[in-house]
């Protein structure tokens, strides 16, 4: 069904469905074309333009999902594809499965909210919501791409948005953050577009079409290379130690819902293509890596932690949770099981949704109180205390109280971990012993926060803006739209993991296939054949995952 | 009888649902909410009731002989994974579901009087049904994986109850240090449920600890593997029912208001550690090892309570190390394989701790009347007594839990006292020798307390040593160990008080002496003291009614029903005699020193200097731990920052891409020119393709 190469140049893809996905990624680009024509002297209009518009993708997207979208099925979905540049060999082919599309309800949904967070903008008002909405389409596209190109064009859209949000609405230092912000991540995408070429022509054919990569057989060296580019680039994303440091500047600088959007949906771009590529079309090189993976992961969550438990500020302590709670990611990815790496993919939605919570109610707190030094504060609880609950509703989250869905995403990892049979079991202990000691820093970073700002008698001298007092109900609304679907997954996990289970099932079949061949091989070096044991396994017949139907 | 069965999960729901519309209330309607008092307490008190009759029902159930009944649902899944959730009820369930609903009954009402005046008093009740639907949420879960998920959530209401009255600095701190704390234990007991999952392939207790054994067995598994999961279970139970070393966050914890001192942090949730031990005990009884440090725990763990209870002059903290003190009787019963024992002694300490402990929070209510709101003076012993003149209901009840907790007959604590120190002897006589030992400091500490609260003279209005307590706690704000802010207590928490300096008389001190509480104070307090001293009566000797109903998974009623018969009256006589002088001896040397004077321990505490400062300063436990691990932690995260900022950033700043695109290319960028960016972008990408498609 798909274009595959220059060989089908002219033939357009006569679909007798309607491109839902096409759809749900032009509207907000096309939207946005619109604003400045608007005619509006006081911004309102615009902003419930915006709004509505985000609000009416999401919408689009849960009636797409909910009515044309097969729950039970692994494969790829809603699949569109069209011949964009044929000289270029890029096809303009989008689809979802259970990988992407729980991803693609995320940006909805946190975008959306970003938007209506961004309520008060009045510096730029136009620019700020075409630039959003632009980013809507770019974030769409990342995740729903099919074609390395469209994807690699989909990555670095996004990032000319985001650049522009941070250095124009950012704080004092925002230049120097959207500078580092902007050169880390186009450094980066240096190596998708470098990974994604060399996949592309190695071999006969000549295609972009990520199926077709991932059937492809490419020599041990070459997929190793391959494998630690995209690494890198997806690495910088996530972000994985020692790649992180454009991230606490870039979010302490961004405003609030610029924040949000970046705790809450461009962390998870690395997470997902990490699956999406470095699995999927390379998974004898992740049987190499995954250990160097699962080593990353527990560095994140330690140093982050720790690094966060210093900062005095409180975006910054923010950012610093966020590296430490995408070091479970790694750590799902890699441990080889279901129950892992779906564990990977429900704390990437929880942790969009619990970050861009808490990022977002550091934005109504510097609202009022123009500050975001933890010590300069004290005693807010009795101003706000509607803020103070919410505050303490998203840290209890973040720090994985059971109830919450970061605990359900922690705890898959765990298990994840532990029951995987490709892992020495006195690595395995190291590894579950260090991580758990993330368990203990994170409430004692988190809750030293709610204790600085919240806790106490307010005797630093900081008035609070006493128009705004405490959380407005727009503010409600937004914290409780995160807050919901945080319990209910908390409460019942299925309601998240049924959407992407049989897809990453079928991920974990993939790479335990290959694990037995890999391991098997001489001439590995100590360190994996230490830590790295084959498996039993019955053989399976091997099927590609991404082969289309 | 099914019925109730089918419906036993509205046990827990049934507050849950309180604690949600009460929450909800507060967040959408905050100020009707919160003037509808008294119609949103009767509501969560009434849903409360509603669980405790089902609970009861159960029980009768239970006791007439009903199978152990169990329902699950799937919960989560992946691939071959599946975690069911439900509700099991068994004997063990059942009683544990009367004794929280009932005291959590009794406490709810004793809130209405207590926290009257106080603004966060709607906020305060959804707490508590939160808390209540947490706690029965944990004794009904039918595996490990539940357990886990409550205890923590009990663990995070008692974070948000002990910091209730939020703009108390030290209450803050309690509550961080109490959950961090309790974190600790959560990680151990974690890495244990991962652990005998990836061994044993279930969370189900029995299963649990069949397939261990026989993996222990057959040599599967390493003998010194099953022992560190068992410990690293342990460990949960550890922080959550306050052994050594782990103990520390419970005296802090009294920052809470009493009601919740009473029901989290006596009577419930620190019980949940026994109770853990009970249901994973197929698991630890195959594992002797981890069966003595259980044992050892918990026998030093009381002795380290009472200890540090003698020297205590806040009666909310000797309280509080007395709790500490016989949690530890009932884990070392546990350890040594005492299973009804240390649950018997679980439900009557149930029952008494709260009466004391409410009875704490009647004194204090009295006190403030007197001294103000100021912890500092009207919980500090020093300022108290002759009180049972004023408050003769608070007094008779307060003696009747004296009684029972030093063990005297026929009070509920003698019966389950002696039972463990019975099985203590049998088991070891080094442990029996501890807790016996113990069982006399206890009688001496809470006589202590009984008599320099209730006997003597009325000291509230001696301005005297109002002042030395008050200089020593401005010597501590000088120092810098307390921050000088008011300090609000119940009734207190109007914001214009926010205001009220401390200088000169509080002006809430509106009385020359001290008053009986309110009926909805008092009642409770009469209704705790019928079990206080009767519920022993189902556990003696001679007709042990409580073990033929709570006996180890591992036994049969036959074998219960046997060792009931092997019962020697005359050694149950030895036994009990040389208990009940022990503590004889405790009473009557408190008497001695604070009831007739004439016996000055000060003048002890003088000549043993060095074990007064050790007791007083709580062994020095808070003190080496802030050295060790607050500071230590500190150092090493900013230790981290530096690193994070100097070199990892700095190595990428500099040898990055920095001084790639140096001076006009970085200027184009900084200007905001993103264009040039794109195209640089788009430009690469075209190049690559011509390239590509040349070659």
């Amino acid at each position: 069904m798909y274009v595959v190469g220059n060989k089908y140049l002219f033939s357009v893809m006569l679909s007798t469905q309607f491109p839902w996905l096409t759809t749900i990624l032009l509207l907000p680009l096309v939207a946005a074309s619109v604003i400045p024509l608007i005619p509006d002297q006081h911004i309102k209009s615009i902003r419930w333009y915006a709004f509505g518009v985000g609000i009416a993708d999401f919408a689009l997207m849960v009636y797409t999902f909910w009515c044309k979208y097969d729950l039970q099925n692994s494969t790829l979905q809603l699949a569109e594809s069209y011949p964009w540049v044929p000289q270029l060999g890029l096809n303009w082919s989008l689809a979802v499965d259970g990988l992407s599309m729980p991803l693609v309800l995320l940006t909805g949904l946190i975008t959306s909210l970003a938007m209506l967070a961004a309520w008060n903008v009045t510096n730029k008002p136009r620019l700020f919501y075409v630039l959003m909405l632009a980013m809507y389409s770019a974030q769409i596209g990342v995740f729903a791409a099919q074609d390395m190109l469209l994807f690699f064009l989909m990555w670095e859209l996004e990032l000319v948005p985001v650049y522009l949000l941070i250095s124009i609405w950012g704080g004092q230092n925002r230049r120097y953050a959207a500078t580092k912000f902007i050169l880390y991540t186009a450094a980066a995408s240096i190596f998708i577009l470098v990974g994604g070429f060399a996949m592309a022509f190695y071999g006969d054919t000549v295609t972009f079409d990520m199926a077709s990569l991932g059937m492809k057989q490419y020599p041990k060296g070459f997929e190793m290379l391959v494998y630690a580019g995209l690494l890198i680039a997806f690495g910088v994303k996530l972000p994985i130690f020692p790649l992180h440091t454009w991230l606490p500047d870039a979010h302490s600088e961004a405003s609030a819902p610029i924040s949000m959007i970046l705790a809450g949906v461009l962390l998870k771009m690395g997470g997902y293509a990490l699956i999406r590529m470095n699995i999927e079309m390379l998974p004898n090189a992740h049987v190499y890596f995954a250990p160097v993976l699962v080593i990353l992961g527990v560095v994140n969550i330690i140093y982050g932690a720790l690094a966060a438990f210093a900062q005095t500020n409180l975006k910054r302590r923010l950012a610093y949770s966020s590296i430490a709670h995408m070091g479970f990611v790694l750590i799902g990815i890699a441990s080889f099981t279901e129950i892992g790496i779906g564990g990977a993919v429900l704390q990437m939605v929880s942790h969009g949704l619990i970050a861009a919570s808490l990022f977002f109610l550091s934005g109504v707190t510097y609202e009022r109180t123009h500050t975001l030094i933890m010590e300069k504060m004290g005693g807010m609880a009795q101003q706000m205390p509607k803020v103070f609950a919410l505050f303490t509703a998203g840290s209890m989250a973040s720090l994985a109280l059971p109830g919450m869905s970061g605990f359900v995403g922690e705890l898959t990892i765990f298990l994840g971990i532990t029951t995987s049979d490709a892992y020495n079991p006195t690595f395995k202990v190291v590894v579950v012993l260090l991580a758990a000691v993330g368990l203990i820093l994170t409430p004692i970073y988190l809750l030293s926060m709610l204790r600085q700002v919240f806790y106490g008698v307010n005797n630093s001298g900081i008035v609070i803006e006493g128009y705004l007092g405490d959380a407005k109900p727009r503010e409600m609304f937004i914290a409780s739209c995160l807050l919901v679907p945080i319990i209910a997954i908390g409460f019942y996990p299925k309601v998240a993991t049924q959407t992407y289970d049989v897809k990453t099932v079928a991920v974990a079949t993939q790479v335990r296939n290959v694990l037995p061949t890999v391991v098997a091989q001489q001439g590995r070096s100590p360190l994996y054949s230490t830590v790295l044991i084959a498996p039993h396994l019955a053989p399976a017949e091997s099927r590609s995952l991404l082969a289309s139907k | 009888m099914e019925e109730i069965y089918q419906y036993a999960w509205l046990i827990p729901v049934l507050p849950l649902v309180g604690a949600m519309l009460v929450g909800l209330g507060l967040i959408s309607w905050n100020q009707v909410t919160n003037r509808l008092r008294q119609i949103n307490a009767v509501f969560v008190v009434s849903l409360l009731g509603a669980a405790m009759f089902l609970s009861c029902a159960l029980l009768w159930s239970q006791i007439q002989g009903h199978a152990p009944y169990t329902r699950t649902l799937e919960w989560a899944a992946a691939g071959n994974f599946h975690l069911n959730m439900g509700y099991t009820i068994d004997h063990l369930t059942a009683l544990m579901l009367v004794i929280v609903t009932t005291v959590a009954f009794l406490v709810m009402v004793y809130t209405d009087g207590y926290m009257a005046h106080d603004p966060g008093y709607v906020r305060f009740y959804a707490y508590l049904s939160l808390f209540s639907s947490s706690m029965l949420g944990l004794v009904v879960s039918p595996n490990l994986v539940q357990i886990y998920i409550f205890w923590e959530l009990v663990g995070m209401c008692s974070y948000l109850l002990v910091g209730f009255w939020y703009d108390r600095p030290s209450a803050a701190d309690a509550a961080q240090k109490a959950f961090v704390v309790n974190r600790v234990g959560d990680f151990g007991l974690l890495l244990g449920i991962l652990g005998l999952y990836w061994a044993t392939g279930s969370f189900e207790f029995g299963e649990m600890g069949d397939r261990l054994q026989d993996l222990v067995q057959s040599g599967s598994i390493s003998n010194f593997l099953a022992i560190v999961f068992a410990i690293l279970v342990f460990l949960g139970p550890v922080a959550k029912s306050a052994q050594f070393p782990l103990h520390v966050w419970l005296p802090d914890a009294m920052e809470g208001p009493t009601p919740i001192s009473a029901l989290i942090h006596a009577a419930t949730m620190v019980a949940a550690g026994v109770f853990l031990i009970a249901r994973m005990y197929p698991i630890f009884e195959g594992v002797p090892a981890a069966m003595n440090v259980i044992a050892y725990t918990g026998a030093f763990t009381a002795f380290l309570g009472a200890t540090i209870a003698i020297t205590q002059n806040d009666i909310k903290k000797g309280l509080a190390y007395s709790t500490i003190s016989q949690l530890g009787y009932m884990v070392m019963a546990m350890g040594i394989g005492s299973y009804s024992a240390g649950l018997f002694h679980l439900m009557t300490h149930a029952y008494f701790k709260a009466m004391l402990f409410l009875g704490s929070g009647s004194v204090i209510h009295g006190m403030e009347a007197v001294v103000g709101h100021d912890p500092s003076l009207a919980q500090d012993m020093r300022m108290m007594g002759g009180l049972r003149k004023y408050m003769p209901i608070t007094a008779i009840t307060f003696l009747i839990g004296c009684l029972a907790i030093s063990g005297i007959p026929p009070f509920a604590g003698f019966w389950s006292k002696d039972e463990i120190l019975g099985n203590a002897f049998a088991a070891n006589p080094v442990l029996w020798a501890v807790g016996y030992l113990t069982a006399g400091i206890t009688a001496f500490y809470m006589f202590r307390m009984y008599f320099s609260t209730f006997e003597g003279k009325f000291r509230g209005n001696e301005t005297e040593i109002r002042h030395q307590l008050k200089s020593a706690d401005a010597m501590a704000v000088a120092a810098g160990f307390k921050e000088p802010v008011p300090a609000f207590g119940p009734g207190a928490m109007d914001t214009r008080e926010l205001a009220a300096t401390h200088a000169g008389h509080d002006p809430h001190a509106h009385s020359e002496y001290p008053h009986e509480s309110p009926w909805t104070m008092v009642l409770p307090l009469m209704l705790l003291a019928v079990p206080s001293m009767l519920v022993g009566l189902v556990g003696t000797p001679y007709a042990n009614y409580f073990e033929e109903f709570i006996f180890p998974p591992s036994e049969t009623l036959a074998e219960v029903a046997q060792k009931a018969a092997e019962f020697n009256q005359t050694e149950f006589f030895v036994m009990a005699g040389s208990s009940v002088g022990i503590s004889l001896i405790g009473i009557t040397l408190a008497s001695l020193m604070y009831l007739q004077g004439k016996i000055n321990p000060a003048a002890i505490a003088a000549k043993i200097k060095p074990l007064y400062e050790l007791s007083l300063n709580k062994w020095y436990f808070d003190d080496i731990y802030d050295l060790a691990f607050v500071k230590g932690l500190r150092r090493l995260a900013r230790q981290v920052m530096e690193v994070d900022f100097r070199v990892v950033d700095g190595a990428v700043n500099l040898t990055g891409f920095f001084t790639l695109i140096s001076g006009e290319g970085l200027k184009y960028l900084e200007n905001g020119r993103a264009q040039f960016y794109a195209l640089i972008v788009f430009g690469a990408v075209l190049g690559l393709v011509i390239l590509f498609g040349v070659t």
